[in-house]
């Protein structure tokens, strides 16, 4: 492979990128009855449904993904986008059903609640 | 069980043993000789014991009542090493009465316990020859120096040399990340794709190739964190990969030349690869490839690993076995 040619990308190189995130909706923030933290936010994960199976995403990076009107750089890429994300990771379980806590650098908007939120497979620990 | 005395023991004895457990009932220990392993005392640390058999030959645990113990809370022992040496009467001990012969003869072994207490002492002045005429031959000297400068303040202290560099530091891989591994990357411009793990790297990173021909992926490195083990191995034991290593990996940046350039020139010159390192993928990539096609799956993990990874409806990460 001498550099003066261009090397040609290999198939698999091509093959289109899938989804490599597990699907979860935020339920909302960290409450009692009366009083609500909004530091900590409440996730459900997609077909977790116990507190033993919540193990393997602890500290899994998340992500809120959302638009906005005006466009911005974002990394990795040369365009100006409309997208932006919120990054944070999973800190621990929440209850005995598949529930999860998770801290983001800043807090959710509200207008999150019900929506999609991605937890990435990564830091990955096996 | 007994510390056996391996030094001890000259080779008559032994078989004398031999001959008297066949003939008699048969016990489990071998304390014939009863003295300890001893190193010499000059050469002990500090806190060290000397050892005892712990155990009689009956088997019963031996408890010395000249014995030292811990002082609670403290690190300290409730009796110090020369209080120790008196009260457990080892200046009895031929050993140690050899070794003391031995240091008082030999006057230039410094001991650590420093039996030898007169040290040769330099006289405080010295006589110093000095020329020119007038200035009278001689002067007495001192032999060490006064310091020339006294601090008010203590110094700072400097980092300890106790505390290690990161760069010393042990790196720790995954036991399911062995070199010959498929793994799958997780993150990153080649998110997805399956992967075969080359070598660890000593910076805690692992090499890893596509191989390049089966899914664009070069001899790249890659943080543990991003990368998920299968339980995949291929063979990779016919390469050797010693040179590859996070230096040769380093970006080159190439060298300022001010003057010559003009400033306004905005051209960016595009890194390009290193003809070594186009070489070194052919290198692995030819290794790997052929480990896949000895491999008995082959044709299946030559698919394998052009394919990508993705999650779809159903299929649950914490559900699945990798």
């Amino acid at each position: 492979m001498t550099s003066s040619k261009k090397v040609e990308k290999p198939q698999g190189a091509y093959i289109k990128k899938g989804r490599l995130y597990v699907k979860a909706v935020f339920t909302g923030f960290r409450r009692g009855k009366r009083n609500q933290h909004e530091n900590t936010a409440l996730l459900k994960l997609d077909g977790v449904n116990t507190r033993r199976e919540t193990n393997f995403y602890l500290g899994k990076r998340c992500a809120y993904v959302y638009k906005a009107k005006n466009k911005t750089l974002v990394p990795g890429q040369k365009r100006l986008n409309r997208v932006r994300i919120i990054w944070g990771k999973v800190t621990r379980a929440h209850g005995k059903s598949g529930g999860v806590r998770a801290k983001f650098r800043r807090n959710l908007p509200p207008k999150a609640i019900g929506r999609r939120i991605r937890v990435m497979l990564y830091p990955s620990r096996i | 069980m007994s510390t056996p005395s391996t030094k001890a023991v000259p080779t008559g004895d032994k078989s004398k043993k031999t001959t008297t457990t066949t003939t008699t009932v048969v016990k489990t220990t071998t304390t014939t000789t009863k003295q300890p392993q001893q190193k010499s005392l000059s050469t002990l640390a500090v806190g060290s014991k000397v050892k005892k058999p712990k155990t009689t030959a009956s088997g019963k645990k031996v408890v010395n009542s000249h014995s030292n113990r811990l002082l609670s809370n403290n690190g300290l022992m409730r009796f110090s090493r020369g209080r120790m040496f008196q009260r457990r009467a080892l200046y009895r001990i031929s050993k140690w009465k050899d070794e003391r012969a031995k240091l008082k003869g030999d006057k230039t072994k410094k001991t650590a316990g420093s039996i030898q207490k007169k040290k040769q002492r330099l006289s405080p002045l010295k006589k110093k020859s000095i020329g020119g005429e007038r200035n009278g031959k001689e002067r007495l000297v001192r032999t060490k120096r006064f310091p020339r400068y006294y601090p008010t303040e203590e110094r700072p202290k400097k980092f300890s040399v106790k505390r290690k560099k990161f760069s010393t530091h042990p790196r720790r891989f995954r036991s399911s990340l062995t070199p010959g591994t498929v793994v799958i990357l997780v993150a990153g411009k080649h998110a997805g794709k399956r992967v075969v793990v080359v070598k660890h790297l000593s910076s805690g990173l692992l090499l890893v190739t596509g191989p390049y021909k089966f899914n664009g992926v070069p001899l790249r490195r890659v943080n543990q964190i991003y990368v998920i083990a299968t339980s995949t191995k291929l063979d990779l034991s016919a390469g050797k990969f010693d040179e590859l290593d996070d230096k040769f990996f380093k970006r080159v940046r190439p060298a300022k030349k001010d003057a010559e350039k003009d400033i306004f020139d905005t051209k960016k010159e595009k890194p390009k690869l290193r003809e070594e390192r186009n070489q070194a993928q052919v290198n692995v990539d030819k290794v790997v490839v052929n480990a896949v096609k000895t491999h008995a799956d082959s044709r299946l993990l030559r698919r394998y690993l052009k394919s990508r990874f993705q999650l779809w409806n159903g299929v649950l990460p914490h559900k699945l076995q990798f």
